[in-house]
Parts: structure tokens; sequence; C-alpha cells
């Protein structure tokens, strides 16, 4: 029988790593994902959830127990964001490469200097080009539902690739919600057989060197190399067809239906949109709703997996509109711009013609995205519509 | 595979020339005491009070053997002895001038040739012998036990002449056995290819690169993963000093504290080898290495080596040893303990691990500078066993041999000066002080003029001061 809580988005994706029975967690703390650490060390306390509780000495370590044990056979979660990110990036570098399917959340946060301990997606997208899978989520249901769809995800025969199941820190680590806890029965009927080491295993049974150095000038290595790195873009690219299964086969049996790449809201008759990645498209749909009732023809894209790129998706949606907004978290200190924006600018090179585009960047270090910063995004958008260019980003809490 | 068989140690440096093994001797083949009797001989050494001591070494491949046109000499398979048929001998003699160590003599009361054949296995001089200058053993213990067992790395892996990791890891690997998850970071171990290149690998059991950073972790992961479902596989780490004590040691002290298990082997060649010989955290004072360079502003590396197996001992490891490979009866004996301690907690071991490349010394010196560490107290051999919370000195230096015989045998502490030598020299006694300390033994422990006369006492708080580590 499911049922109904009332919890945080860090107890939600908490539940999802309960219902998808892991062997290994391993945690260490950092905010805002320390909740998150502390309800999952309290589920195995509980008895909820029955893994073995690596409880290490930084973030580093949690990811390589993790490598260790996947590498055995264990199905394993951890969850960082931060600093705790860029302390461990050096094993996550090495997660894809290695195709093990680990699942981790990204609460997502702000990056020092300056000091800062708040929400922003900097940590997530600084890392977007490493090989994990990213989705972001926007509500706590989406974030349990997710961290068990990304297990099917991972462990997906042809994927077999690490997924990141991101969060917006404060927004959706503290926000509270209802969720609805599905049957376990279900949802173990739902991910089926685990799948971590098939490919590659640290076993006395099934013997092998595991990443033996590959490469070098002449000789066999730089064509082997290339098919690992091909690989991986294979397993990538098949992804996206994967996410897009599992997330209607959760509909199917959950009745709970995400867009699994990119969703449309108000999209099809609109002039106009903005697009949002996160926790922020709630406002954004508020103020696209309230610019509707005023006659304004605006719709918005929110982005739910930012990797694999859904290029093919992507550019459906754009193609539908003459004029975009995109509101980034983060910033693009190469491009002066949001990575967001940036990335869609790619996008639209394969649109037909040319249209206008405007980089927002906002709730940074914290900050709120409010209905009324996004009734500036929608307005400013339409300025760009009617043919001024914008070639500086406009941040949105400059002024708050 | 064949086997080692018995034979006569000689001490030499025991032997007072007292004679009473060749009378033994005489005495067992004769029934009388006539030295002319004797298979072994007493040499005195001119101008001193040595003694070389000769007699038959029951050779592997005997000279004498291969020289005897009469098929009068052969080596017994079952015991190794090499014996002499009289019925065969001609008299010929060309065994007395084969043998390289005068170990079978023509003797003129009889008329023939004679040599040792270890009394049946009874040997009469050892009996004899009241200083413990001659013993009867099995020279070839390791070989016995371990021989038969595979070597689970492949030939041809491309280590320089006369490496001591390649020693290390053949030795480690046939007797910690197959049913084992091999961990090789970055280094000279995994740059010989122990992991394998382009697809191929050199050691027939799970063997994984981790990062340098993360061996321990890793290890632990997949142990507590084995331990879960009810396998039992055995986790082993060959790292480097780097990965051990530098970059990789906040992962090896986070698995010591929570009492991962495993073996966690430190190849200690005091740099970093694999990259080109640069200074890491365990090079000693004064070596010369790359980034430690010899010039007119600058003398080779101004700290001390970090002590990281005393640091493995402060984290309450099961079991911590140091070994040097010169001493391979040491170090299998400090295996055995840490297999065993690797099944309840973290067992470490600090190989000492001399490098001729690295180091500047012809590869043939290995074993010799591996020894001449270890009798200079520069290394000295200890293990602590966590259950008793105690460190016992396995091969105690009670007095040292100059340390110079140990730099002069190594290129990067030729540019050493007299300041630099007493330096080392200092850090050698404050190195055996601290141990002592951990030993119990040592004369700081116990001042026995505050207890004279009061044993027990005195028993009792040497036990408690080593347990306070002072």
């Amino acid at each position: 029988m499911s049922r109904t809580i009332v919890c945080d988005g860090n107890e939600a994706a908490a539940w999802g790593v309960a219902l998808s029975r892991p062997d290994m967690v391993a945690v260490y703390p950092i905010t805002p994902q320390s909740s998150l650490a502390e309800y999952i060390s309290q589920f195995v306390a509980d008895g909820i959830i029955n893994a073995d509780l690596m409880d290490v000495e930084g973030e580093h370590s949690v990811l390589s127990v993790l490598h260790g044990a996947c590498l055995a056979g264990a199905r394993t979660f951890t969850a960082s964001c931060g600093q705790g990110l860029a302390f461990m990036f050096e094993p996550y570098f090495r997660t894809p490469p290695l195709r093990l399917p680990i699942v981790m959340s990204i609460v997502t946060r702000d990056g020092i200097t300056p000091q800062c301990v708040w929400g922003g997606q900097q940590d997530a997208m600084t890392v977007r080009e490493v090989g994990w899978v990213h989705m972001y989520c926007e509500t706590a249901q989406e974030i349990m539902d997710t961290v068990v769809m990304a297990y099917r995800i991972a462990e997906h025969r042809e994927v077999m690739l690490p997924v990141n199941v991101n969060h917006d820190g404060n927004y959706l680590s503290y926000c509270v919600e209802k969720v609805e806890i599905p049957d376990q029965e279900e949802v173990d009927d739902f991910l089926g057989e685990k799948n971590t080491n098939w490919h590659v295993a640290l076993d006395p049974d099934r013997p092998m060197g595991v990443d033996p150095l590959t490469g070098g000038a002449g000789g066999p290595g730089p064509a082997l190399f290339v098919r690992y790195r091909k690989g991986q873009c294979k397993g990538m690219q098949t992804a996206l067809r994967v996410i897009t299964e599992v997330h209607e086969e959760w509909g199917k049996r959950f009745g709970r239906y995400y867009a699994p790449l990119v969703e449309e809201y108000r999209l099809d008759d609109a002039e106009y949109a903005i697009v949002t990645i996160g926790s922020m498209a709630g406002a954004g749909k508020d103020a696209v709703d309230l610019a509707r009732e005023s006659g304004e023809k605006v719709g918005l894209i929110k982005i739910k997996t930012f990797r694999p790129f859904p290029l093919k998706v992507l550019r459906q949606s754009l193609s539908k509109v003459k004029a975009i907004g995109v509101v980034d978290r983060s910033v693009s200190f190469g491009w002066n711009s949001g990575p967001v924006y940036q990335e869609l600018l790619s996008t639209l090179y394969f649109l037909d013609e040319r249209i206008p585009t405007v980089s927002f960047i906002g709730g940074l270090a914290g900050a709120d995205i409010t209905i009324e910063h996004f009734t500036r995004v929608i307005e400013t958008t339409a300025v760009a519509l009617r043919g001024k260019e914008f070639a500086e980003p406009i941040w949105l809490n400059e002024n708050d | 595979m064949g086997k080692g068989y018995y034979t006569i140690a000689c001490y030499p440096e025991k032997c007072d020339g007292c004679n009473d093994c060749v009378k033994a001797c005489a005495e067992f083949h004769t029934g009388t005491q006539q030295p002319e009797h004797s298979r072994i001989k007493l040499t005195k050494v001119e101008e001193s009070d040595a003694f070389v001591i000769t007699l038959c070494h029951q050779c592997g491949e005997p000279r004498c053997v291969m020289n005897c046109p009469s098929g009068a000499l052969s080596k017994d398979v079952n015991t190794g002895v090499v014996q002499w048929d009289e019925k065969r001998c001609v008299n010929c003699q060309l065994c007395t001038l084969a043998c390289p160590y005068g170990g079978i003599t023509y003797n003129s009361l009889s008329d023939q040739v004679m040599k040792c054949d270890l009394c049946a296995g009874d040997a009469a001089c050892v009996k004899a012998c009241p200083r413990g200058a001659l013993e009867l053993k099995v020279g070839a213990d390791l070989f016995n036990s371990w021989g038969d067992l595979e070597d689970l790395f492949v030939p041809g892996i491309s280590a320089c002449l006369g490496c001591n990791s390649e020693l290390l890891i053949r030795h480690t690997l046939r007797r910690v056995g197959s049913n084992t998850v091999v961990a090789t970071p970055p280094g000279c171990i995994a740059g010989v290819g122990s992991v394998g290149v382009n697809g191929l690998t050199a050691t027939k059991a799970p063997v994984f690169h981790p990062l340098l950073t993360n061996t321990a972790a890793m290890l632990a992961g997949a142990k507590r993963y084995y331990n879960r479902i009810g396998r039992d596989v055995t986790m082993l780490a060959f790292a480097g000093d780097g990965g051990a004590a530098d970059v990789g040691f906040q992962s090896l002290s986070g698995a010591a504290e929570r009492g991962e298990q495993m073996i966690y082997i430190c190849v200690d060649n005091e740099g970093y080898m694999n990259t080109g010989v640069q200074r890491s955290s365990t090079t000693p004072y004064g070596a010369w290495t790359s980034t430690t360079p010899v010039g007119t502003a600058l003398r080779g590396k101004t700290r001390d080596a970090k002590p990281l197996p005393l640091l493995m001992v402060m984290h309450h490891c099961e079991y911590v040893a140091t070994a040097s490979l010169a001493f391979m009866e040491d170090f299998y004996a400090k295996l055995d303990k840490a297999i065993e301690a690797a099944k309840k907690g973290m067992a470490y071991i600090h190989v000492f691990s001399p490098c001729p490349t690295g180091w500047r010394f012809h590869p043939s010196k290995l074993i010799e500078v591996a020894r001449k560490a270890v009798e200079t107290n520069m290394v000295p051999l200890w293990e602590y066993i966590n259950d008793e919370g105690r460190v016992y000195l396995t091969y105690p230096v009670d007095n040292p041999v100059p340390v110079e015989d140990y730099l002069s045998l190594v290129g990067k502490y030729s540019h050493l000066d007299e300041e630099q030598i007493a330096h080392t020299r200092d850090t050698i006694d404050k190195q055996i002080k601290i141990l002592k300390s951990f030993t119990g033994e040592g004369p700081e422990v116990v001042k026995s003029e505050e207890f004279a006369g009061v044993s027990a006492v005195k028993h009792v708080s040497a036990a408690a001061s080593t347990q306070q580590g002072h």
C-alpha cells in the first residue's frame, strides 16, 4: 500500500533511496545536504534501509568506497554538493568512464568564494561535462520518484552510467510538501534485478585487470581509448531514450507523469518563452499565468535532463517560439552568461531562423527567484522579441 | 618444484676453536678422536682469534658429483646428503679439487676421501658444539613452505633491474593467494604493468588502479560488500610512499580509524620513483632527489622522513610492521600475522624498498643495501600487535654498524657532509629511543633505582608505561 507523508526534499530523497534498496550508502555532511545524510543514517539505524552505512572521513572517500563496492557488485547511493562535490571531483571524474551505475543527489549549492552556504546551481553546472547523467527536480515528490528511476536508468544494460539527481539547496532541500510513498513491492517490481558490475568487476571469481594503462603513441592504445570514449558517448545518447521510457513506465505504474527531458508549459500558441531549470519553474509558471491573463502569448520550457543534453526535444520546443529568455541559477564565467543559456545557443543553430535571446542570472547564493523576477524576465524577453538586442546578461537579484 | 634440505649452518663468529666438533665427528665416524678422521675442519685465521669452519655444504648441484669419474658420489633426493660410495671410489681425488668449499678431503690415515654425511640426520658436531656455532637447519624454509605456490605475476614485467618491488609483489601474492583483490595505485608497481597496458594484464588475480589518493577507501568498499554477501575475499594494497604517506594519507587514515579489513603494504622507496625520483614525505634527511637537488645553495632534503608506520600504530591498526626483504623470513612471518589481522581490521606493513634506479646504486647491491639499512638502525625491524598494545623489535640491533657504511652504498647520499651525517646519526638515535619506549624495554621506561629490589612493582609499572605510550 502506498502512503502519504509530509516531508522536505532531503527526506523525500532519503525515501527514494530506501525504496531502491541499496547495499551501501556513504555519507559526509555538507550544508544544505546534511539533513539528507542524517535521514539516511537514521533510516539505516531504524532498519528502514538495510545497507552498509559508510560514515567516512570526506567526500573523496565517500565516492571511493562506493567505487569499490560497486565494482564488487553493490547498489550504492550518496549525496553531496558545493565544496564537497569539488573535493570529490577526482573519483567523480572517474565514475562515468568506469561505467559505474552509482546514484548521487546533488543538493545544489553556490560556490565559494565569497563564502556561501546557500543554494545555487554553480556546483552541478560546473561538473556538467564530466559524463554523469544530470536530472533536475522541481518538487519533493519528483525528487523521491526520480531517485528511484535513476537506478533503472543507471543500471540499464546499454547505459551503465552514474546519475546525479539534482535538487535546489534551500528551496527544495528544506521545502516541506506532500509526498506519496509507493508500495515497496511495486517499486521492487519496477526496479527488477540489480545490475551493477556485469561489465567490470573486482571479483576473484571473475578475475580481471580493471583500468589498465590505455593509450600511448603507436600500438593499439589510442584506438582502444577511442573505443572507450565512443562507448561512453553512446551510453549517454542511449540514456536519452532510456530516461524517456523509464519515466513513461513510472507514470503508468504509479500515476505520476513527469516530462523526462524537457517540459513545455503553455507553449503551443506561445510567441516567446522563458526557459528554466529546477525548482524555479514553479514561480516561472505562475508568472506565465499572470502574463497570459494580460494577453501576453508567453510559455515556459523547463529542462529536466541537462545531461545528456536533450538536443532533439529542445530543438522541437524552441522551434515553436520567436524569442527566448533563459534563467540560470549559476554563472558561465567564460561566456559572461548563464551556462544553460550558453548551451541553448548551440541548439538554436539547428533552427531554421535565428531568434532573439536573453540571458538572465538569478537565485545566486540562496536568493529567491520570485514571480516578480519572472515577470521582469517575461517583459524583457518581450522587448527582445520586438527587436532589442541584449548583449549582456541580466542579473535578477542585483538590485533586490 | 624441488625442495630444500637439511644442512649444517656455520656461525664462525661464535667459534672459539675448542675443537669439540672435530673430536665428535672423528669419534662418530671412526671411534677415535683423531682429528685426521674429522669431516669438519677448523682453521685459525692468522693474527686473529677467528676461525674458519670448513665442511660439506651438501650442494644442490654438487661439483664433486659432477667431477667423479666412477659414480662414487651422488646426491640423495630424499635426504639431500651428497653420499660417497666406498665401493665405487677409485681414489682419484678429483672431487677434492672440484669442491670450491673444501667440503670433501683426503684422509691420510685411511688413504681415502671423506666427507660429511650429516650422521644420518643427527649431526654429532652440532650436538658437541658448546657455543652454538653450528646448527642443523633447512636453509630453504620459505622455499619448502611456499615454493609450490603459483607466482601470480607473469614473467616479463617492465621493472628496472634489481627492483625491490618486483621481489615483494611476487613473494607477497604467492603467499596471499588469488582469492584476493589487489590494488596498485599509480606508482612503480602499477607502472611495471601489474594492472596492465592496453588491455593486457600482468596479474593473475583481480587487480586495479585505484586513484593515487583513494586506495584504502576503494578496498574498504569492496571488502564491506563481500562481507555483506558472506564471501571471504582478501583485500591487498601495494601503495608507494606517495600513495600512503602523502596524497593518499587521508584515505588510509580514515580506513584505519574505521578498522577496515585489509592488508595495506606501503612500498617505501622514499620518493616518487615512477615519475622521475621526486621527494616524498618519507624521503630521509639529506637525500638527493630531483626536487631536493644538490647544488651550491641546496644540499638535498632538509627535513626528516615522516614516520608513517608509527602513525599507523597510533591508529590502533590490528597489526603494524616494518620489513626489509634482506630479512625474508622476518617478512614472511609478518605477512602471516597480517593475513590473520586483516580478518579483524587493518594490517599495515611498511616495506623498506631500496631503488637502484632512483637511489643511484648498482642493481646487484639491492639486498646489501636492504640489509645494511637494518644493521645501521636506519630501518629498525619491528611489529605492533594491537591485542597486546605493544611493539616488538623483531631484529634488535644493539650494536649497529656505523651509518656511513650504509650511506656510502647509496648514491643519493654521496654529497653528505659531516654535519649532515651527524644529523642522520641523531635521527637514528631518536628513532630507536622512541621505538624502545613503545616496546617497554627502553632504559627510560623504568628507572631501576626507583624500584630497587621490588621486581614485581617494576614489572607492573613497565606495562603501565607501555600502555600510556610515553
